[in-house]
């Protein structure tokens, strides 16, 4: 994935950098306005991370002038949490927004979703290590033994084994399981994880389902090693 | 600034005066015209009956002649008065050297006419007297001269309008002086005011020494001033407050940076102490991210978005969110009636899970929340009871004050940093509603209302 990353603060540019490269993304980076739109403009990206206060020329002018010429998916990254902001940056033709500060899960999670967008219907049937997850049937089985689930438990483990070795953020979760679009300040998410680790982890002595502290969960396969 | 209230009275009492004097000036100046006019009248009259009685008895046969040199006589002996005869007989005619007054007499209709050099005003009447065998069919005149009255007239209106310019001004001075008198209370209460000042916020304005009339601006103004004291009062508990919430983690992760830092650790430990950074970093940054959007809500920025929908459906999915909390606590919810209001989804869903959190963390496990939905002409509201200690009617308004909590001594938990409540009452402001508190019979009810004409 080849990102442009328009930043003028630079240990935010350089932490996005080395995050991003670290995940397997080409970063180019830019520090001003000016700078910013000659990239944007004369060189192919598969998403830029713009921001809205940049020395020279500002994030929204960017934006414009890119959107006359092509439509490279953008997210606009805003220090101000203003709402005109927002809806500005939405109607200039911004595919998403984010507030600083943000976590980096959550920019990657957005990057992702965004070049994912509009590419083929993934598979039905997901594997991580020994475990499979039916979404069609709505099963899960690990080895050869069926795992019992309420609704909610395969739809928490449907999106973890979606995005198998993402690290996934109690807010992302809140949001892709229970529909619940804020910083919740509960602790439904690590209630809901204790539980469903206790189905499709405790009987089995090798773990999947993984705790990254302080950033949320990931789901996958570790190798052999028992346990966590 | 406007002008000042004593010059303003001024004005308008000097207004009332110059009216008051214009109309009774006016009814004056009428009566003495007619009396004017009635005067000159009855000396014509009196002058027409004297020839008229000459010419109905007069049996001599040049009565003409005589009636004329009788004329004449009148004439001489009052300048002011003025007398013509005109008929088909030239010797029944007298002044017939005038054009003007022959011309009045010949047309009938002559009231006032221009004789002598230079002109002078006369008022005049004719009158008619048909033939006898004596004489033939007379027309007489008889006019006084007008310029005395209007003169007088034109003097009274002189002095009237002298009159009233001065009564008006003696008006408007009065007026200042009594209004300067009057606002002195004004005076003294701004002196009072402008002695409270931060410093000592505690001073008020004297109401016993105000008169009536002030006495409820001085309320109103004490009133306020208690209002901005206790905003004043809670901005500065809420500054200690932030402080105190952004301390805790701050001084966590300074010291065991420092201390891991201390000595060369592996990348385990390392990795360990970025960890624990990290997870008090997500705490300031819900905190900064919390206080921003109550700070939004309190500079007026309204829900956006706003579809119908059912509030009771929403409740149904807070409860499914908050289902393993309930789980765990061995809870029950039970929802009563439903209305259908405009709302920003996510913002309503972080309400009703703030309220229903909020009655998990104060209930005993096993106990039963019971959630209400009314829909009101203007305005639906939802409420969370549950069953709880009674809280002091004190603390009820508090409630929903950002870092409030009832217990002091509480320590903060960390999963909820005292603003759950004040987020309820920020959903609430952004719908244009409000929040509610009750407390009592063992069973604690908070909620709040969105306006359904958003």
């Amino acid at each position: 994935m080849k990102v442009l990353i328009v930043e003028d603060e630079r240990k935010t540019a350089d932490y996005l950098y080395q995050g991003l490269t670290e995940q397997g993304c080409a970063v180019d980076l830019a520090f001003d306005g000016i700078d910013g739109q000659h990239m944007a403009l004369h060189f192919d990206f598969d998403v830029i991370v713009l921001d809205v206060m940049l020395p020279g020329l500002d994030g929204f002018s960017i934006l414009k002038s890119l959107r006359s010429v092509k439509n490279t998916p953008v997210i606009m990254l805003t220090a101000r949490d203003g709402v005109e902001d927002r809806v500005r940056g939405l109607q200039d033709g911004a595919d998403d927004y984010l507030v600083k500060p943000f976590s980096f899960l959550e920019l990657l999670a957005r990057l992702q979703a965004l070049t994912r967008r509009g590419r083929s219907q993934e598979s039905t049937l997901l594997r991580v290590g020994d475990l499979r997850v039916d979404l069609i049937s709505r099963k899960a089985v690990r080895g050869s033994q069926r795992i019992d689930l309420t609704a909610k438990e395969f739809a928490l483990l449907a999106v973890l084994a979606r995005r198998q070795g993402e690290i996934l953020s109690k807010t992302v979760i809140a949001e892709l399981v229970w529909d619940m679009n804020f910083d919740s300040n509960t602790n439904v998410v690590e209630v809901a994880i204790k539980r469903l680790r206790a189905k499709i982890d405790a009987p089995f002595g090798h773990s999947l389902l993984h705790t990254s502290r302080g950033m949320g969960y990931v789901l996958e396969d570790r190798g052999g090693e028992a346990g966590e | 600034m406007k002008n000042s209230i004593a010059v303003r009275l001024a004005l308008m009492f000097a207004a009332a005066a110059m009216v008051g004097f214009a109309l009774v000036g006016g009814a004056l100046h009428r009566v003495l015209a007619n009396e004017l006019m009635r005067h000159q009248q009855e000396q014509i009259d009196g002058r027409l009956e004297d020839i008229s009685y000459m010419l109905q008895h007069g049996r001599t046969p040049n009565l003409g002649e005589r009636i004329g040199d009788k004329l004449e006589t009148l004439n001489a002996a009052d300048p002011r008065t003025r007398s013509w005869m005109w008929s088909e007989n030239p010797a029944f005619r007298y002044g017939d050297d005038m054009p003007e007054p022959v011309a009045a007499m010949q047309s009938r209709d002559g009231v006032e006419v221009s004789v002598g050099t230079p002109p002078r005003p006369m008022r005049v009447r004719v009158r008619t007297l048909s033939a006898t065998e004596a004489r033939p069919e007379v027309r007489f005149m008889a006019g006084v001269d007008a310029e005395p009255f209007s003169d007088t007239l034109r003097a009274f209106e002189t002095a009237l309008a002298l009159l009233t310019l001065a009564g008006t001004a003696l008006a408007a001075a009065l007026g200042y002086w009594i209004a300067r008198i009057g606002l002195g209370p004004v005076q003294r209460l701004s002196a009072d005011a402008q002695r409270i000042g931060p410093g000592n916020r505690a001073q008020r304005l004297q109401l016993p020494a105000l008169p009536r009339e002030l006495a409820d601006l001085g309320a109103s103004f004490n009133a306020a001033l208690d209002r901005l004291d206790a905003a004043y009062r809670q901005l500065e508990t809420f500054s200690d407050d932030v402080a105190h919430e952004l301390r805790t983690p701050l001084a966590n992760m300074i010291g065991q940076t420092q201390v891991a830092l201390a000595r060369p650790r592996n990348a385990g430990e390392l990795q360990e102490v970025l960890q624990s950074d990290l997870e008090e970093l997500e705490r300031l940054r819900a905190i900064v991210a919390d206080m921003l959007f109550l700070a939004r809500a309190e500079q007026g920025v309204r829900a956006r978005g706003l579809v119908a929908s059912s509030i009771a459906a929403e409740v149904g999915k807070t409860v499914e969110f908050l289902d393993l909390l309930l789980d765990e606590a061995g809870m029950t919810v039970q929802v009563e009636g439903d209305a259908v209001a405009p709302i920003e989804t996510s913002l309503f869903r972080r309400a009703l899970t703030n309220l229903l959190q909020n009655a998990i963390q104060h209930s005993q496990p096993g106990a039963s929340v019971l959630v209400r939905i009314g829909q009101h002409e203007r305005s639906a509201e939802v409420s969370f009871s549950n069953p709880s200690a009674q809280i002091g009617s004190e603390h009820l308004p508090r409630l929903f004050d950002r870092f409030y909590r009832v217990d002091t001594s509480r320590r903060n938990s960390g999963e909820n940093h005292g603003l759950g409540l004040s987020i309820v009452k920020a959903v609430a402001l952004m719908h244009n509603g409000g929040v509610f508190a009750r407390s009592d019979g063992g069973v604690t009810t908070v909620g709040f209302s969105v306006a359904l004409d958003a």
